[in-house]
């Protein structure tokens, strides 16, 4: 034990060593910039995946550091500095106080990072819901009636997949992430069940912007009988994918978003968008909703800049949709137990470098006297 | 297309003096609420909007604005053939088969053709969404965008305006018009169902070959007809909305009310005066032009219209007109240069002569600013183009302070520069139309705007303060013109506001990211303009974690926060480049050259003048 303490001394004597943060800086400062122009290209999604949450990035043939790395580093090197290397005096308190505040700002990024949930939810006025789907997270599935008895995400879907979870064969034949339609020719038609008889899905480069992609497939079914055997499409938002009927049940075949429950649900009463006078410029719109949890059930209202809470699920108003006859209401919906740690993490900061200016310039002022 | 725009042009050829020259008193004209891009504005403001969009100035004829658009709403036949169109790219101007002149000014008259030989290929551009429409096509789009908007102008009172129509006594007395009275739309929309009704009762008994018409019954289908071109030509005219409809502040064009129903007993008492300007200002009538403008100011007094503030409008006209932050920059100029007379001889009255203007420019700032937000009803940093001109005024202020406080020029000079160059690019950034735009939804928050924004753009002139009195120690020590006490004053300094710098820029960020966390449920979420900030302030983390940790020397000290000029000009402009993220902050087109100029620039110079100090071998600096 009593050799312990002096290795662990030299260890962090090594890590709190200000040549860390030096030369990590400019790692940091690049892969900012690197992550940030490459978006116009592959999008901030990508460049997230890509950069700056991932240990290692190429650029060119260069293996550079990426965020997680840096930011592990960073924490390393900081609590290092905070607990064995802080001058604990009056003249260094703002310093150290904002160090502290950004060890807290990195936690909660960290807790962020491992426990944030985000996904949307798409309520017609009058009508209710209680799933949130993901934003990007493409799933395929297949119900029995309403029940879910397959679901696989679509990055481990691929052609030439079987797939005999239901009393029938399903063989991908296509899987396109990002699909375009075109006619199919009239000498392709063979085989083919409505609409995939007068449509083709076309794999596609994916668009930087994932809510554009237009995930779908095309597959073949064999023994559930001679009406339903044949070839079908389906994609993400098909407003009617394909039911195979079998032994009287129904079999719903679906390119969805990935869902997850909640333990309540909401229903929107009212929709409301004001705009700004002869424009069609929203200047605030608002969803009057009702929360159902077991037996209690009350009113809340969310607009932009004002989200509703509740059970740890944070519910912001994102978009709207007035196309059909009635109106739907899109929320963002965030699960993030690391959410309070930026807001206690820029008081500490704050207070830290105000107290650090105060004592320079209080000091400088003594000095000139 | 052309053709058909011509006949209805021709239909107005009644009554109209060849040229209506601007001799009636305007300037009340010109404080006359528009709804106009969700905000309510005088027609001064409109009419230069206008203009300048058509003609990339306010004169293009030698004419105000206001009297340019009297002239197009009462007096479109002549205003079709004003050269009020620039068009500076030679390839559009090929395109729309116009001539070559010297100052590439045209007539919408001049127009007319190539807009309708060049019209399928807009539609081609505007239906391919996937692919972005190129330098050519965008000019393209603008010509045919202004001309649509143009033609609106035109035809605003069409409705109202003395047709070249002639009435039979019955339909006259129908329509409720004397042996006297002009024929007018409105007029004609009393008796258009009635005339429609004994057109197709001819149709069902004569069929449609007008030949076999006699000659009252010719007369009655040409006059169906009229009325029909003139109907067509008045849909989705809704710019031009200056009539009240109700006294919650909604606003209607004249055609709005014919077409959508908006018509009202109080909108119509507001067309009358309409229509008496109208022929007022074909007459050149005075007395009755002023009557007209003091009759529509008395109602509006007497209905209390929401939102319709004179004393606003009246403001917003003197705003126009005193462009204050185009004086501004004058004056900052003149504060500079005497600064940079002051570095030569070190005279006291030269000195004062810079603190005066000095002070002169950042008051005329400030006024400016605080008109907008009095006209806005919000911090005045909701757009890229106000954000600079806030940082405009913190900038020279924080200057003013170190001047206050060193009292040896240096406060002086980068108030000086930084007033002018934010100016400058402010000027640039203003684009054409209105600069005091109503704002989307997300930004429409007073809280934030004051919190995060004000913050973070206190920040970014803070670091451009930081940034002049780096290049300013630069300058001073590669040159040896400042003394050695100011020297080491103006370094002291430049740390203490680089701390400053750090702390606005760094607070701003994370209060940004609370925003966010409030309206999208994300903290941060690696858009665009949150790297920016986040690039300033690693920046700053770098430098000074260097310069306390003894890593990096004076000179590379002082040099790295030069350059913090380039980092906030990437960090506040260039990321609106990339045109990614969830910010409606502005993205902007044709800035990267000269935001690559800057950099290449400052890069350049900070170099040379680090060369040139090494050179030297000031130690203190290299060590």
């Amino acid at each position: 034990m009593t050799s312990l303490v002096p290795l662990l001394k030299k260890y962090a004597h090594k890590l709190k060593h200000p040549d860390i943060l030096f030369w990590m800086m400019p790692f940091m400062i690049l892969l900012l910039v690197v992550g940030t122009v490459t978006q116009k290209e592959i999008g901030i999604q990508r460049s997230q995946e890509i950069y700056f949450s991932s240990f290692v990035y190429m650029l060119g043939f260069i293996p550079l550091p990426g965020g997680l790395t840096l930011m592990l580093i960073l924490f390393i090197n900081l609590l290092a500095k905070f607990l064995f290397g802080s001058d604990w005096s009056w003249a260094k308190s703002g310093t150290i106080i904002s160090h502290f505040g950004v060890l807290i700002l990195i936690i909660g990024g960290g807790i962020s990072y491992f426990s944030s949930y985000e996904g949307y939810m798409a309520i017609e006025e009058g009508g209710s819901a209680q799933l949130v789907e993901d934003y990007h997270q493409r799933t395929l599935v297949i119900r029995e009636d309403d029940k879910i008895i397959y679901e696989s995400h679509f990055e481990n879907i691929f052609e030439g997949m079987a797939i005999d979870q239901a009393p029938f064969l399903m063989t991908i034949t296509k899987a396109c992430y990002h699909c375009g339609i075109t006619r199919r020719a009239e000498e392709d038609q063979t085989g083919w069940t409505s609409p995939g008889k007068f449509m083709q899905l076309n794999t596609m480069t994916p668009n930087p912007q994932d809510e554009k992609n237009m995930t779908g497939i095309e597959f073949s079914i064999s023994g559930a009988g001679d009406e339903q055997d044949g070839k079908y499409l389906t994609f993400d938002k098909f407003p009617k994918p394909p039911n195979i009927i079998k032994n009287q049940k129904t079999y719903q075949i679906a390119i969805e978003r990935a869902t997850r429950a909640l333990p309540f649900s909401l229903s929107l009463q009212k929709f409301n968008q004001e705009f700004h006078g002869g424009t069609d410029m929203a200047k605030a719109y608002q969803s009057l909703l009702t929360v159902t949890d077991g037996d209690a059930s009350w009113p809340v209202l969310i607009e932009m800049n004002e989200p509703f809470r509740y059970r740890g699920y944070t519910f912001y108003q994102s978009s709207f949709d007035v196309s059909s006859d009635k109106p739907y209401t899109i929320l963002a919906v965030v699960e993030n137990k690391g959410r309070l740690f930026p807001y206690i993490a820029t008081l500490v900061i704050a207070f830290g470098l105000i107290l650090h200016l105060i004592i320079r310039v209080s000091g400088r002022r003594k000095e000139n006297v | 297309m052309f053709k058909f725009f011509i006949s209805f042009l021709a239909l107005f050829i009644f009554l109209y003096p060849s040229y209506a020259k601007a001799e009636l008193p305007i300037d009340k004209f010109g404080q006359y609420p528009i709804l106009h891009e969700g905000r309510l504005k005088p027609l001064d403001s409109f009419a230069r909007y206008e203009i300048l969009q058509f003609a990339k100035r306010e004169n293009p004829n030698d004419t105000d604005p206001l009297t340019w658009l009297a002239n197009a709403l009462f007096n479109p036949v002549q205003a079709v053939t004003e050269k009020i169109f620039f068009i500076d790219d030679s390839v559009t101007r090929h395109k729309l088969g116009l001539e070559e002149r010297r100052r590439p000014f045209y007539s919408y008259a001049e127009l007319s053709s190539g807009l309708d030989k060049t019209s399928a290929e807009v539609m081609g551009i505007i239906r391919n969404t996937d692919i972005q429409p190129d330098k050519e096509q965008r000019e393209l789009l603008e010509v045919h965008e202004n001309a649509l908007q143009y033609k609106q102008i035109l035809r605003s009172f069409s409705s109202v305006l003395p047709l070249n129509i002639s009435l039979s006594d019955e339909w006259r007395e129908k329509a409720g018009l004397s042996k006297t009275d002009a024929v007018t739309f409105a007029a004609l929309q009393k008796i258009n169902a009635e005339i429609e009704e004994k057109i197709r009762h001819i149709v069902k008994q004569k069929g449609e070959d007008p030949a076999k018409y006699n000659l009252k019954e010719q007369e009655l289908v040409s006059l169906g007809f009229q009325i029909k071109i003139l109907a067509e030509a008045s849909e989705n005219n809704k710019l031009f909305r200056v009539i009240p409809i109700s006294m919650d502040g909604n606003f209607a064009s004249p055609w709005e009310l014919m077409n959508d129903g908006k018509g009202s007993p109080m909108a119509a008492r507001y067309m009358q005066d309409w229509s008496n300007l109208a022929l007022a200002w074909q007459n050149q009538d005075a007395t009755k032009w002023n009557a007209g403008i003091q009759s529509l100011e008395n109602k509006f007094h007497d209905d209390q219209i929401k939102n319709y503030d004179v004393s606003k409008l009246w403001l917003e006209v003197i705003y126009n007109q005193f462009a204050p932050f185009q004086i501004s920059i004058f004056v900052f100029a003149a504060s500079f240069i005497f600064a940079c007379i002051y570095f030569v001889n070190y005279s006291p009255i030269i000195y004062r002569l810079g603190v005066i203007t000095l002070g002169s420019a950042i008051i005329i700032q400030l006024l400016g600013l605080l008109f907008r937000v009095y006209v806005m009803e919000r911090p005045p940093v909701g757009t890229l183009y106000e954000s600079i001109l806030f940082v405009g005024l913190i900038a020279p202020l924080l200057s003013a302070y170190v001047e206050r406080v060193l009292k040896n020029g240096i406060g002086l000079l980068s108030g000086a520069i930084t007033g002018m160059m934010l100016g400058i690019l402010g000027l640039s950034m203003a684009g054409e139309g209105d600069t005091m735009k109503v704002l989307g939804a997300v930004l429409n928050t007073r809280f934030w705007l004051t919190t995060h924004v004000l913050c973070i753009t206190i920040g970014y002139g803070w670091c451009l303060l930081t940034s002049i009195l780096a290049h300013l120690a630069l300058l001073g020590k590669a040159f040896g013109r400042v003394q050695s006490d100011t020297q080491d004053q103006l370094i002291k300094t430049m740390t203490t506001h680089a701390l400053f710098s750090l702390l606005f820029t760094i607070i701003g960020t994370i209060l940004g990211g609370i925003w966010a966390d409030q309206s999208w449920g994300r903290f941060w979420g690696w858009d665009p303009k949150e790297n920016g900030a986040l690039l300033i302030v690693l920046w700053l983390i770098w430098l000074i974690h260097g310069k306390i940790a003894g890593q990096i020397s004076q000179l590379i000290w002082i040099g790295g926060m030069a350059f913090l000029s380039v980092i906030v000009a990437i960090a506040w402009i260039g990321v609106n480049l990339l045109g990614v993220g969830l910010h409606s902050y502005g993205f902007i087109e044709g800035v990267f050259w000269g935001l690559a100029g800057f950099a290449i620039f400052e890069f350049i110079l900070i170099a040379a003048l680090m060369i040139v100090i090494t050179h030297q071998g000031q130690k203190n600096y290299a060590s």
